[in-house]
């Protein structure tokens, strides 16, 4: 907390502070890679070692950090690709650069419900696949967990990590338990996951009619807007050479429209935008069949409503 | 031990501080959110004041086109709101002006709402000149621009049709959207749409990284990005190591703005191309430009 009384004692400061001399370590023109990786080269501060005294794989591969959670998610990787380029690129029905494109795995059969196919059933790849590219994220996310605890970090970017995994556990392992078949996740494949996609919207109507989707959409287009304007203010202040240099990115955007969210705004801002639009996104395709027949339809309550009967 | 945001206390103006109107406002609880707590004092330029002109003159014909279709019934004005619209010309009048119902409020509403986007460009671009910025944000807001162009004017006018222009309302553009695609066989075969969808999705995900390494640091001041650039700190030291143990490479506090400024331009020029594009002229149908391209075999070829 700051050594200074709020000064408002309605809102008191409930900021941290700014740890001790951070601002202090800052080199004019920065150091290289070599010059300051060895500092942060520390043993222990992973999920493993906090938990057992002991990370097995507490070591660094090139620039690459490795951890208990790199080695689970090395497996996923190997196996997953193993299935994926198996099923689709070496054992695809075209030739090899044509099955980039276009070859497929397809989810089990709907009369196997929410089976395990065995080897040499249909849907085994696709199982296979799923299991082990699941395994592969949520290693990759934990990786990033072990990664902010050896930097003394937020979880940010794991959890935001977490969000987009969130999407592909929502698509390919909630919705159909939900719905009661692995048939309903979605193919594999580059061109077969876009028609999958475009069959998806239209299976339930019309998926531009479905509010999450609207939300989610929204949510996209919003971060685009927000990334574009964060990345060209700061750009533009780089190679500003006047004065009140800290503050010419909010003079700016006061000037142009009256509110500057700041610099750790920004910051948050876009964290909570891209995150909620993926979010979102979520539920869009997890209520479509589940809850939702017809997204059409589904606006009839807007017409019904007791309010408005009969204008 | 310093605040991690300081107060603002009295306002610091740059240069060129004609124009600006009223005094600040503060409230303080958007501070213990991390947010910026000061509004204003508001600048009013030529161009700020010709867009927001443009803008309500839009806004305007809009509500009150759309309030004369419910016979002014302002019930069924809310309960209709969202899918009422304003249609452009039909076909048959190819690119002369129709009489007012028949599209002639669609083209002069578009005319307002080109003019209120165009001011606005302006009124960025000249603010930041004023301040001694470069102007990047408006290079940047140039790719939304080209994309609104495109889809209202350009296309339109090179199709001598202001039919394919979407309508003015909020059900119309949804469905304008989900009727190019169909009409030219399926956009999620158009290879600037996919570009465009993947600068869109890669922006969210540039954003999330970004703002979550930025987030996760502010103890180690890492949003103080101005200074970071000049002299990098702790801060951007562990946010440069967390994404080279992760995966390998590393941007830094300057490089990783340009990856997100080019990102997000793309996703509206590469649209913009994928629009133009589809149309009889160059591209009548996507699915079976994909087949001929060799990306896209409807069926599985007979087995051996």
């Amino acid at each position: 907390m700051s050594g200074k009384a709020p000064k408002d004692p309605r809102f008191p400061d409930l900021s941290y502070t700014v740890l001790d001399g951070a601002r202090s370590t800052r080199v004019a023109g920065g150091r290289t890679i070599e010059e300051l990786e060895p500092e942060y080269k520390i043993k222990g501060r992973t999920t493993f070692s906090s938990l057992f005294k002991y990370d097995p794989f507490d070591f660094w591969v090139g620039p690459f950090y490795v951890g208990f959670w790199g080695f689970i998610s090395v497996l996923g990787i190997i196996f997953g690709v193993y299935f994926y380029v198996n099923a689709v690129i070496i054992n695809g029905p075209y030739s090899i650069p044509q099955n980039f494109f276009a070859g497929r795995i397809d989810p089990p059969p709907a009369s196997v419900g929410l089976a395990l196919a065995t080897p040499g059933q249909p849907g085994f790849a696709w199982q296979m696949t799923v299991l082990f590219a699941t395994t592969a994220f949520v290693g990759w996310m934990m990786r990033q967990v072990d990664i902010s605890m050896k930097l003394d970090m937020g979880y940010h970017v794991a959890i935001a990590y977490g969000v987009a995994v969130s999407a592909w556990i929502t698509l390919q392992i909630l919705r159909p338990i939900a719905m009661g078949q692995w048939h309903e996740g979605f193919v594999l494949g580059v061109l077969p996951h876009l028609d999958w996609i475009s069959n998806f919207g239209y299976r339930y109507k019309n998926f531009f009619y479905n509010p999450f989707h609207a939300i989610g959409i929204t949510g996209l287009f919003t971060s685009t807007f927000l990334l574009s304007a964060h990345g060209s203010i700061i750009l533009s202040a780089a190679q500003y050479r006047g004065a009140d240099s800290g503050d010419i990115e909010d003079t700016f955007f006061r000037d142009v429209q009256y509110y500057s969210v700041g610099e750790t705004g920004i910051h948050r801002l876009g964290f909570i935008v891209a995150c909620g639009g993926v979010l979102s996104a979520n539920m869009c395709i997890l209520l479509s069949g589940w809850v939702v027949q017809d997204w059409v339809s589904f606006w009839n309550f807007w017409n019904s409503l007791p309010f408005w009967s009969g204008v | 031990m310093a605040t991690m945001t300081p107060p603002s206390g009295d306002i610091k103006l740059g240069p060129d501080r004609n124009g600006r109107i009223g005094k600040p406002l503060h409230l303080p609880i958007l501070e213990n959110l991390g947010f910026d707590s000061q509004f204003g004092p508001y600048y009013l330029g030529i161009w700020n004041v010709a867009a927001f002109f443009f803008g309500i003159m839009f806004t305007f014909i809009w509500l009150t086109v759309m309030f004369s279709q419910v016979g002014w019934n302002p019930v069924a004005f809310v309960k209709y709101f969202v899918v009422l619209q304003i249609d452009p010309p039909s076909a048959l009048y190819g690119l002369s002006f129709p009489p007012l119902e028949e599209g002639g409020w669609w083209l002069m509403s578009t005319f307002f709402l080109t003019l209120a986007i165009l001011c606005w460009f302006m009124h960025i671009y000249t603010r930041a000149r004023a301040l001694g910025l470069r102007p990047y944000l408006a290079y940047g807001f140039s790719g939304a621009v080209l994309l609104y162009l495109v889809i209202y004017i350009i296309r339109p006018m090179w199709m001598a049709d202001w039919s394919e222009a979407p309508s003015h309302g909020i059900k119309a553009l949804l469905d304008w959207t989900n009727n190019v695609s169909i009409r030219y066989g399926n956009f999620y075969y158009n290879p600037f749409h996919m570009l465009s969808i993947f600068f869109l999705l890669g922006s969210t995900v540039l954003l999330a990284m970004h703002a979550g390494t930025i987030w996760a640091l502010e103890k180690y001041a890492a949003h103080e990005e101005w200074a970071e650039m000049q002299a990098p700190g702790t801060g951007t030291e562990r946010a440069q190591l967390l994404w080279r143990w992760c995966i390998g490479f590393n941007a830094n506090a300057y490089s990783i703005h340009l990856w997100a400024f080019w990102f997000a331009w793309l996703c509206g020029v590469t649209g913009a191309v994928g629009i133009f594009l589809s149309q009889p002229t160059f591209v009548a149908n996507w699915f079976q430009w994909g087949i001929e391209a060799g990306i896209n075999f409807p069926q599985l070829p007979p087995g051996p």
